[in-house]
């Protein structure tokens, strides 16, 4: 809401605010200001200026030589515009001033002659855009006086951001009630510029329908439309507003467009209360109704759009067809046009469920919507109207027809609401007495009755009968007017919540921990992606890249990875936690949404270092750290190669492992990823990825049970076996682990070997197991038979037999 | 026998100083103090044959013998030992450490871990609710109508099915009070979506710290206090709050939680930072409170919400949001 505060402070005779401080109360009590534009910056050197001689100039056909009386006498200008006249006031820069832009007047030789200052345009001043010749100024001038006081331009414009409950707010005279000191009683509605009133007009009053002029006022649906009043005001010369108003206009940052909506837009800005004029001459039958529209209407509005209505939206109908979206938008037929004679005033209240099913119907949003769906005061409509049209035959002659009518089928009556000062002080956590109550609401059109030893009855005005119907309502209104900040900082007691810590959140706390400790960089990336990586489409999407909910986490991260080699970035490593989606079991549930973490890497697994250069990341790294998370996630998780055909499509499907926990399907995979998917630049290496979904509700990791540190020396023994190459290593490890028996405390592979001395297509696995009792010192017998087991088994099993 | 002792000592006090190496000095050792042939050991046996009178002043000596060939050997030993490290092939210290990769927590992240901790201290607990959810979570049970200026489709993004995407972290407060009864104390950290395009201060998806007290004495002073203490526990015990009435549909009274930082120099100079707005926080609204079944004369409550994505901005200086979702190894490792 753009107000001028000098408009404000019209309509409330004793605000004393300076711009800033009304700033500064404003945002305590909830409307903060986003700006506040010194209209007349940039015109602080200019003053009126009064030609006093017009002549030719000696040295050019085009131009004029002036003598303009200013500050300190009359002094020579050179002058363009063919519009000065002798006699008249205009803006004037003199020899060292700076007009807005920064441009400074010098004395200057033109064509022979020196000028000394400047008349100026509406253009070079910013005011407007009118560069045809100077800016004549119209009134009661003295000359050398500053131009901006001159113009009503030492004015402020304060951009205030009005939160949806405040309807209230959108309206000068309510920025006035919330800074005056003593609120609603100082507020006045100042007179216009030769207004002689409507005391003479009567208004006539019916429930549902109501003639006056010739025109029959309607409302078909209260629900739509609870008042309809109209003025009829015939004989109008539509024509540009006279300086003032739109000068006016300008301050709050709204259009001049002319006299006749000028006037309605004034009284909405000062008011709130949005008004319409229609041509009465294109009003077909004489009538007007408010009420739902038909099936298969439609209207050409205002912006030049045809818009088709669906049926049940609110529109203002003559005989024959909508002629207004009510609350929204007029029709371009019937709209007010240079040649317009006659018109009728509408001043209407539309209720805001009504106007924002319309407008949202519509898709267009209008000051006027934005009003009645925040709430219009219901006790203005009457003032509203009589106030427009009275501005009308200031603005734009005329006379009124007739009565103002006013449909009003069930009017407005305040509400009470039942305060408890207890309530307040249970809310608030600081105690109120009545009175206290009393003196906080009072300034904004509340009246508060004591009713009971601890209640209060209060009366509601209009202005507020939207946002302030409950009891919790008012206790805001009582904590806002008192300033947040007279509220202590105590911190007090409390009880210790109902709610366990999720146990979610802690495993992802500890797979974070633990992938930062391998070297890993967290990532974060949005949900949302293109469609070729999720199955859940979003229903209105912005964008194709953003237009359906992802599927893995994998994806992304690859594409963070690619980006990063593409910058020359060589060594990435990259994790994340973050949800996944899947397509619903049937058709309207919910997706299944899964809580993941994926990992990246590429590059070498340790920095360049002078004693060597480390090796780079490969599926055994990936291998790694899918073990590492299935560790933290699941109970007993194991890899396993991912069976054919079963490794997901970003995988090599030969280097690809499976994180499997308990029965079902894999929880993870893991291993090298598929470079044929991956943008990589030459150079790239092997790029590693695993993604895990963890447990929607995680167990807690039972406590370690402590196995005693051993006292007796261990026995290891290294064993080498030669197998061909379509044998497992994993067969022959799980047979020597199973056949070595209760007494093997550990089984490491510490050699693979593949050379030109084995057999063709062979290779050699070493394997160092260690033997130790708890109890006592193995025998050499007890070692000796353990090893012999393990050799029988592995030939049972998979017919290696150890290397010679 | 005395004689004899002395001039066993300055002979091997003599050789001893002379050996070169280990072995020599076990050598000596041996000729010496060997139990069965060593010199020392033989005068000592010689005591037997000794006069009861004599014995006490040889044998002294004796000992006295012994105990200084030892201290001598030992003696010896260090200073070996020492030049043999001298000897050791040089090695370059100022040569850099073997480092490995050092892994990072997303800037995001870590603030919402620092936020935690902070509230942590402070009772809650952390609870969480799905990133798709239905209207009546995210809005309707919030006391926000469907048709209410404050819901504006085009803010929030839908699935074809009519669910959405939550557009703020506070489902997860009507799902956690539908499931426990009070008091209520938790934080939820979480992803949220808005229909916004990208540009320095926005993202369609960001992060969202909630926060809900539901207590039989939750009041308005309460929920400042607590809010007040979390931000100088943030920002230092210099950090100014500041409480502006605001709206939101599902608190009353709504406040705006403005935080000023003031950043104490080392050389004893303060600067004072600007006004930002860091949460929006409030009184749980009597409705939202019903929708779950709460009795709202009994239990009142207060809830907030802020950003941590701004936080961090704040706190690390990111001028563009975009930075922390561009997922640059450079900027992500200096937070290593």
């Amino acid at each position: 809401m753009k107000v001028s505060y000098r408009w404000v402070r019209d309509l409330a005779p004793g605000l004393e605010l300076a711009p800033v401080e009304a700033a500064e109360l404003l945002a305590a009590r909830g409307a903060p200001v986003e700006e506040a534009i010194d209209l007349g910056a940039g015109l602080g050197d200019l003053v009126v200026g009064q030609v006093l001689e017009v002549g030719p100039h000696p040295g050019a056909d085009r131009l004029l030589l002036c003598q303009v009386l200013g500050p300190e006498g009359p002094v020579p200008v050179v002058c363009g515009a063919p519009n000065v006249q002798v006699g008249m006031h205009y803006p004037f820069a003199a020899v060292g001033a700076a007009i807005p832009g920064g441009f400074r007047i010098e004395r200057r030789k033109i064509r022979g002659v020196y000028s000394e200052g400047m008349l100026c345009s509406e253009r070079e001043l910013g005011l407007g855009e009118d560069h045809d010749g100077v800016m004549a100024l119209s009134g009661e001038f003295t000359p050398g006086e500053p131009l901006a006081t001159a113009l009503g331009l030492d004015d402020t414009r304060l951009d205030i951001e009005v939160t949806p409950n405040r309807g209230d707010l959108l309206s000068h005279i309510g920025i006035a009630r919330e800074l005056h000191p003593s609120g609603e009683s100082s507020l006045r509605l100042p007179p216009f510029p030769g207004d002689a009133g409507l005391d003479g007009i009567s208004t006539a009053r019916a429930a549902d329908s109501c003639e006056s002029a010739g025109v029959r006022v309607t409302i078909e649906d209260p629900e739509l439309c609870p008042r309809y009043m109209a003025a009829v005001v015939r004989g109008v010369a539509v024509g540009p507003s006279p300086r003032w108003l739109a000068d006016r206009l300008r301050a709050a940052g709204a259009r001049p467009i002319c006299n006749v909506v000028d006037a309605t837009n004034y009284v909405m800005l000062e008011i709130g209360q949005p008004l319409h004029a229609f041509d009465l001459s294109a009003l077909g039958g004489g009538s007007i109704a408010a009420g739902p529209a038909r099936h298969g209407e439609s209207i050409a509005t205002l912006d030049g759009e045809a818009r088709s209505l669906r049926e049940g939206m609110l529109v203002i109908r003559d005989s024959e067809r909508p002629v207004a979206v009510g609350g929204v938008i007029g029709g371009i037929d019937t709209q007010v046009s240079a040649s317009t004679v006659d018109i009728l005033l509408e001043c209407a209240l539309f209720g805001p469920a009504g106007v924002r099913a319309t407008r949202k119907g519509l898709g267009i949003s209008t000051d006027a919507s934005h009003r009645f769906e925040r709430g219009v005061d219901p006790t203005i409509t009457e003032t509203a109207i009589r106030r427009a049209a009275a501005l009308v035959v200031v603005v734009a002659g005329g006379e009124i027809d007739g009565a103002v009518v006013d449909v009003n089928p069930s009017p407005w009556l305040a509400p009470t609401v039942a305060l408890r000062p207890s309530r307040v002080g249970r809310v608030l956590g600081v105690g109120f007495v009545p009175a206290e109550i009393s003196e906080l609401l009072a300034p904004l059109g509340y009246k508060v009755e004591p009713s009971d030893a601890d209640q209060l009855d209060v009366s509601v005005p209009g202005h507020r009968s939207y946002d302030t119907l409950r009891e919790v309502d008012l206790i805001e209104e009582v904590a806002r007017i008192r300033g947040y900040d007279t509220f202590p900082d105590e911190l007090s007691r409390f009880l210790p919540g109902t709610v366990p810590d999720h146990p979610l959140f802690l495993l992802e706390d500890a797979i974070r921990a633990a992938l930062v400790a391998e070297g890993l960089s967290e990532a974060q990336t949005p949900a949302l992606a293109s469609p070729e990586h999720g199955d859940v489409p979003l229903r209105n999407p912005m964008t194709r890249e953003e237009s359906f909910l992802r599927r893995d986490r994998l994806s992304g991260l690859l594409g963070h990875l690619e980006r990063n080699l593409a910058r020359g970035v060589r060594d990435v490593r990259l994790f994340e936690l973050g949800a996944a989606f899947r397509a619903a079991a049937r058709e309207g549930a919910a997706p299944r949404e899964s809580a993941r973490v994926a990992v990246a890497m590429t590059g070498r697994t340790a920095p360049l270092h002078w004693s060597g250069m480390a090796e780079a990341f490969d599926l055994f790294d990936a291998a790694r750290v899918l073990e590492l998370i299935g560790r933290e996630a699941y109970d007993g998780a194991r890899l396993l190669p991912a069976p054919i055909g079963s490794a997901p499509p970003a995988y090599l499907p030969d280097r690809c492992l499976a994180l499997v926990a308990g029965e079902g399907d894999p929880v993870g995979w893991g291993g090298e990823i598929d470079p044929v998917a991956l943008e990589l630049p030459r150079w790239a290496g092997v790029v590693v990825g695993a993604e895990v979904e963890l447990p929607e509700s995680p167990s807690v990791r039972p406590a370690v049970a402590v196995r005693e540190v051993p006292a007796h020396p261990a026995s290891e023994r290294d064993f080498a076996f030669v197998f061909p190459a379509d044998v497992p290593a994993g067969a022959v490890i799980d047979a020597a682990r199973q056949a070595a028996g209760e007494l093997l405390e550990a089984l490491e592979v510490f050699d693979l070997y593949e050379g030109s001395d084995l057999p063709e297509g062979t290779r050699s696995l070493a394997i160092r197991l260690r033997f130790r009792s708890l109890d006592r010192t193995l025998t050499e017998r007890e070692v000796r038979d353990a090893c012999r087991r393990v050799l029988v088994r592995v030939k049972e099993e998979t017919g290696v037999e150890p290397r010679g | 026998m005395i004689d004899e002792a002395s001039r066993l000592e300055a002979d091997a006090l003599a050789v001893i100083a002379q050996a070169g190496d280990h072995a020599e000095l076990e050598r000596i050792r041996t000729l010496y103090l060997g139990r069965r042939d060593g010199l020392v050991s033989g005068l000592l046996r010689g005591l037997g044959r000794m006069s009861p009178e004599d014995r006490p002043a040889a044998g002294a000596a004796a000992n006295a013998l012994k105990v200084a060939v030892a201290e001598a050997l030992e003696g010896r030993r260090a200073e070996l030992e020492a030049t043999t490290a001298l000897a050791r092939p040089a090695v370059d210290l100022t040569l850099p450490p073997r480092r490995r990769w050092r892994g990072s927590v997303h800037p995001v992240s870590r603030a919402i871990a620092d936020i935690w901790a902070i509230f942590r201290s402070l009772g809650f607990t952390r609870a969480r609710g799905p990133e798709v959810d239905t209207e009546w979570y995210n809005f309707v049970a919030l006391n926000t109508p469907l048709d209410h200026p404050a819901t504006d489709e085009q803010d929030t993004l839908y699935l074809a099915s009519g669910m959405l995407l939550r557009s703020h972290t506070s489902p997860v407060q009507i799902r956690t009070m539908e499931e426990y009864a009070p008091p209520i104390r938790i934080i939820a950290p979480g992803m949220v979506y808005r229909r916004d395009t990208y540009d320095a201060t926005h993202t369609p998806a960001f992060a969202q710290i909630e926060g809900l007290v539901v207590d039989e004495l939750a009041t308005f002073v309460d929920l400042k206090a607590t809010l007040a203490e979390f931000v100088r526990r943030f920002w230092g015990p210099a950090a100014q709050v500041r409480f502006r009435p605001s709206f939101f549909p599902f608190t009353e009274p709504s406040a705006e939680v403005d935080v000023k930082r003031v950043i104490e120099r080392s050389d004893g100079r303060r600067e004072e930072k600007g006004w930002i707005e860091i949460m929006g926080a409030g009184m749980v609204d009597p409705a939202v409170l019903e929708n779950v079944g709460y009795d709202p004369e009994r239990y009142t409550g207060w809830a907030f919400g802020m950003g941590p994505a701004r936080v961090a901005m704040l706190r690390h200086g990111v001028a563009d949001i975009r930075a922390f979702y561009e997922n640059d190894m450079r900027f992500l490792a200096q937070f290593a």
